[in-house]
């Protein structure tokens, strides 16, 4: 899976201790380390019905466990009008409402026997269910697995359970800054006509049935959606032979649909500041820009970008300001959106106590203008591109890593081997690219910004730092009144 | 290796339920001439090295006043050393040494605030619109400080020389019983950690001191005020101990952490943080002997502290009453019995992990996050609240061992329509159920079937050994790590029977009863109000 040159420390033991301690850490020298990114097409496999399979596996492997997951494009973008999240419970019903043949008691007693782990869930756009098995018990969690995926029950009772679970967590909505501030943002950027904000309430999961699951399971059937990952300890002939067998006899039922494309929103932001008023100690901070897609050309800028303004960490100059030279904040983060359906967004947050939001975000909005009108020192950059390339190993660090990014990339459509010059194009980032995609990307007029917390602490700042809401980006400021937990209506 | 029975029926069912073999984990034990010691697993699949290295102390070693240091000190170790982190490390010391004068001040009129407090001529003594003018000024020029330095900081240096490095995970985390320093970093960098770290050992300075205590204020809003039921749980566990030092939070009470001084800090350090209090950790691709020789050289330079770190004298007494609370929080009901228990090495403790098994399900391991979630469904609380009777939403039950002792809980959720009380009796019943009928073979051994997969499957990155040794570390020694899969297999249906009957008094219990509050009324749009204090003037 892995090559590289061996390690040769270039000292023995017995002359450790006569060697001096140099004075700085920059005088050390290392022995080179090459890793080579593992091949799409060596990890990848056909059935004879056509689905991918990734494999990261080997006979020799010293852990007994054998991982096989069954991932389907597909997700909460499929769910009808008035049944908002029904995705999300077939998801988690789909492992645990057991077969036609098994009732759930039955299948959690066999799973339970064979100190297996059977676990399914559903997101926006794409899902799965997931085996986790000891190699000596392979065949017959395969065959659970496969009599699940093709059988599932969906027990009146287990749903009716889920349900009433569900309708708890609907009702913790608003008891939080942080899941209060998930769900205004949404609103925000995506408006009230896409899935990305159109969440489950009261009335959607009530009407979801047993039937409603059924058919999704129906539609989601189809080889074409399909992938099939496994890690672990099995040889490759034998595994291949056995999904052969068994998923890869699989063909399109009558309900079976090809996933749709997932839909771009539609909606024309309304940039702005927006206050949500929340009684807490802390108030919960998110911004978001429009970002670009991993297949724009300045994907790589743009992400090198986002590791100097706040995506690595201490490295990062939002950390570094807001937290350990103000001490405003645990940690302040921003992420660039990978857009893999639509452009992404490039989106920050932080918390920090109310009357300090004002003064931190001024603080944020700062640096973001630095970015724009100063190009980036070029040993910074460099700190953040080396951190880049030789962190890029680790992220393949196991056989289930191995098989889950390259999963992800087959998922997405992506070109096969996307991650193979991913080093050489950081490298290649320049300071001026670094400028250009700050402006190009953090144009203040485009920002919405929210803020979740005790309002009346907020917009006036904090008397240390006098910086009024209001005064931290020229635009309008508004408040955004809470939902009601259970229908998503706004409180008044 | 791998049997796969041809056919699987009677033979496969046999397997299934015979117990899994131990898998053990090859480790090498050092001791360096200054007492430090080494524990390292020597792994080639990948080309990284997970490292870390643990000091034994943690926020039980403190006492009232200084609440939250282990865990403030913890972040101080992040903040440089005499070489690196300044540009000046001279100019950077005088400012240190100013900035203590200059709070040594604060301390003064915060001791006046104290006072007024005390007295109820202010409520909040924190609040910056109760400053006496002798304290404004004092900030102010502190701040001055505070800027000239900021001048000569290189800013969070060591995390940009991991970073560059390839390093990823660069953190640390403090418990009740140890702080343990963490990252992992490509094979050829294994002395560049043995750099930075023994530096850090060696010449900390604990600059920045002051602005980290309001990165940790924040921090504490963060994970524990401003979560629905954190302060109550805080509360919860206060009551719960005693005499014992977990009675705090391992990040303090408020008052303590805006109060504490370098002087503090630096008394702490050197009680606490020599060579002969601390374990490092290497897991990966790496030579032990070549890793023992730098170890030497880089850690080895550490002078010992002879007189050993103090003992924690205090033993929480027997309780001798129950004792409940009642909580409003804005989160939905629940109910949370916790019972004193034994530490993560007495003798019973795998009885009691595995009573918890039983009772509350096996343990969670699959470990991806978003997939279905939960717990299995196996648990006798879950079967009988949640699937039998359909009066509970949860219900686990779970043991924590820590060093000084440990905690068994039991926790529900009722559904909409009962309360948290009505489930109380129920949990009990379960319990005394145990008590009276023993568990069944069949669970005990599929409980250390599961137990077993768990581990094996925590067991498979070097970052996942590194976690699982320093959970044992922290209460015990590599022993009692390599010992463990043999404790859980040996855990008898009598054993279980006989923790269930004696660890369970009445007079133990610890009861949180929580039922939701509700929400304040929103302050509503001040422009809108508006017309309304339009009205009152008019009517002046």
């Amino acid at each position: 899976m892995l090559s590289r040159t061996a390690l040769i420390l270039a000292l023995c033991a017995p002359c450790a201790f006569a060697q001096a301690i140099p004075s700085r850490p920059e005088q050390l020298a290392f022995a080179p380390l090459a890793f080579q990114v593992p091949r799409a097409k060596e990890h990848k496999a056909k059935l004879k019905n056509g689905i991918p399979v990734v494999l990261s596996v080997s006979e020799k492997e010293s852990s007994p466990l054998v991982r096989v997951t069954l991932s389907w494009r597909g997700g909460a973008y499929l769910d009808p009008k008035g049944k908002e999240g029904l995705a999300q419970l077939f998801g988690a019903q789909f492992s645990r409402g057991g077969t036609a043949r098994l009732d759930p008691a039955q299948l959690d007693d066999k799973l339970e026997t064979l100190a297996a782990t059977l676990s399914s869930g559903c997101g926006e756009t794409t899902g799965s269910l997931s085996l986790q098995v000891l190699s000596r018990d392979l065949d017959e969690g395969l065959s659970l697995l496969l009599q699940v995926f093709q059988e599932p029950a969906f027990s009146q009772d287990r749903l009716d359970l889920a349900k009433r679970q569900q309708r708890q967590a609907l009702s913790r909505r608003n008891d939080a800054v942080t899941s209060i501030a998930a769900y205004q943002m949404n609103f925000l950027l995506f408006g009230d006509n896409h899935f990305a904000s159109a969440d489950t309430t009261a009335t959607t999961l009530e009407s979801i049935t047993r039937e409603d699951l059924k058919a999704f399971h129906g539609r989601l059937l189809h080889p074409a959606n399909l992938v099939v990952t496994v890690s672990g300890q099995v040889d490759r002939k034998g595994i291949l032979d056995q999904l052969n067998a068994g998923i890869g006899a699989l063909k399109a039922s009558t309900q079976a649909q090809v996933s749709a494309a997932v839909p771009a929103p539609a909606f024309t932001r309304k940039p702005g500041i927006y206050v949500s008023d929340k009684d807490a100690p802390q108030a919960m901070v998110q911004w978001a820009f429009p970002g670009l897609r991993r297949s724009d050309p300045d994907w790589h800028a743009a992400l090198v970008m986002n590791q100097v303004l706040g995506a690595s960490g201490f490295t990062s100059r939002l950390m570094k300001k807001i937290r350990s030279d103000e001490g405003l904040t645990y940690g302040v983060r921003t992420a660039l959106g990978p857009g893999p359906h639509w452009q992404g967004d490039l989106t920050g947050s932080m918390q920090t106590k109310n009357r300090s939001v004002a003064y931190a975000l001024r603080l944020a909005m700062v640096e973001m203008q630095k970015l724009q009108d100063e190009v980036v020192p070029a040993e910074e950059l460099q700190v953040i591109k080396d951190n880049l390339v030789e962190a890029f190993p680790s992220q393949w660090g196991s056989r289930q890593a191995v098989a889950g990014r390259l999963t992800e990339e087959v998922l997405l459509g992506a070109s096969e081997d996307w991650w193979v010059d991913f080093r050489a194009k950081v490298q290649a980032i320049t300071p001026a690219e670094v400028q250009r995609l700050a402006k190009r990307l953090l144009e203040p007029d485009r920002l919405v910004i929210l803020a979740v917390g005790k309002a009346s602490e907020i917009e006036p700042g904090d008397p240390d730092h006098p910086v009024r809401l209001a005064e931290v980006a020229k635009l309008p400021l508004a408040r955004l009144p809470l939902r009601d937990p259970l229908t998503l209506k706004p409180l008044n | 290796m791998r049997t796969r029975p041809a056919c699987r029926t009677w033979l496969a069912a046999f397997l299934a339920a015979a117990p899994l073999a131990a898998q053990a984990i090859p480790i090498v034990e050092k001791t360096l001439s200054n007492g430090m010691r080494l524990v390292m697993v020597e792994r080639h699949d990948q080309p990284t090295i997970s490292l870390g290295w643990m000091a034994r102390v943690g926020s039980a070693d403190e006492r009232p006043g200084m609440t939250g240091i282990a865990h403030l000190f913890e972040h101080m170790m992040f903040k440089g050393t005499r070489t690196i982190g300044t540009r000046d490390a001279k100019r950077d010391g005088e400012l240190n040494d100013l900035q203590d004068k200059i709070q040594v001040g604060i301390r003064e009129e915060m001791a006046i605030l104290r006072e007024r407090q005390r007295r109820g001529e202010i409520t909040n003594m924190m609040d910056p619109k109760a400053r006496t003018p002798r304290l404004q000024d004092l900030i102010k020029a502190f701040d001055r400080l505070v800027e000239e330095q900021r001048g000569l900081v290189v800013k969070d240096e060591m995390d940009k020389i991991y970073s560059q490095a390839g390093g990823t995970g660069l953190n640390a985390s403090t418990s009740q019983d140890r702080t343990f320093y963490i990252t992992s970093l490509p094979a050829n960098k294994l002395e560049l950690w043995m750099w930075l770290e023994s530096d850090r050992l060696v010449n900390p300075v604990f600059r920045e001191f002051y602005s980290e205590r309001d990165v940790i204020l924040e921090e504490r809003r963060q994970t524990l005020e401003s979560r629905p039921g954190g302060i109550v749980g805080e509360a919860f566990n206060a009551m719960i101990w005693a005499a014992n030092s977990y009675h705090w939070e391992v990040i303090g009470w408020p008052s303590d952490i805006a109060q504490v001084t370098r002087e503090q800090a630096n008394t702490f350090f050197a009680t606490y943080y020599a060579p002969n209090n601390i374990t490092a950790v290497l897991v990966g691709d790496f030579n032990p002997a070549q890793a023992t020789a730098l170890a030497e050289r880089y850690f080895g330079r550490i002078p010992a502290n002879p007189k050993g770190v103090p003992e924690i004298i205090t033993l929480e007494p027997a309780q001798p009453a129950e004792q409940r609370m009642l909580a409003e929080v804005e989160t939905t009901p629940s109910i949370q019995v916790e019972y004193k228990t034994v530490s993560a090495v007495h003798k019973d403790a795998a009885a009691l992990q595995a009573l918890a098994g039983i009772l509350g399900g096996a343990p969670a391991f699959m470990g991806r996050p978003g997939a279905g979630g939960g717990r299995p469904p196996s648990g006798r609380l879950n079967k009988a609240l949640v699937l039998d009777q359909k009066i509970a939403t949860q219900a686990s039950a779970s043991f924590r061992g820590q060093k000084l002792g440990g905690t068994f809980s039991l926790r529900a959720t009722p559904v909409a329509g009962k309360s948290p009380a009505d489930l109380e009796p129920l949990l009990y019943a379960e319990l005394a159920r145990v008590a009276k009928d023993g568990v069944k073979e069949e669970d005990l051994q599929r409980y250390k079937k599961a137990t077993q997969v768990g581990l094996w499957s925590r067991l498979e990155t070097n970052a996942g050994i590194r976690e699982t040794l320093a959970q044992y570390l922290a209460v015990g020694t590599v022993a009692d790590f390599q010992a463990a899969q043999e404790r859980t297999q040996a855990v008898t249906r009598e054993d279980v029977q006989r923790v269930a009957r004696t660890c369970f008094p009445r007079e133990g219990r610890n009861v949180l009863l929580t039922t939701r509050k509700q929400a304040k009324a929103p302050e509503g749009d001040p422009l809108k109000k508006a017309p309304e204090r339009m009205k009152k003037l008019e009517g002046m």
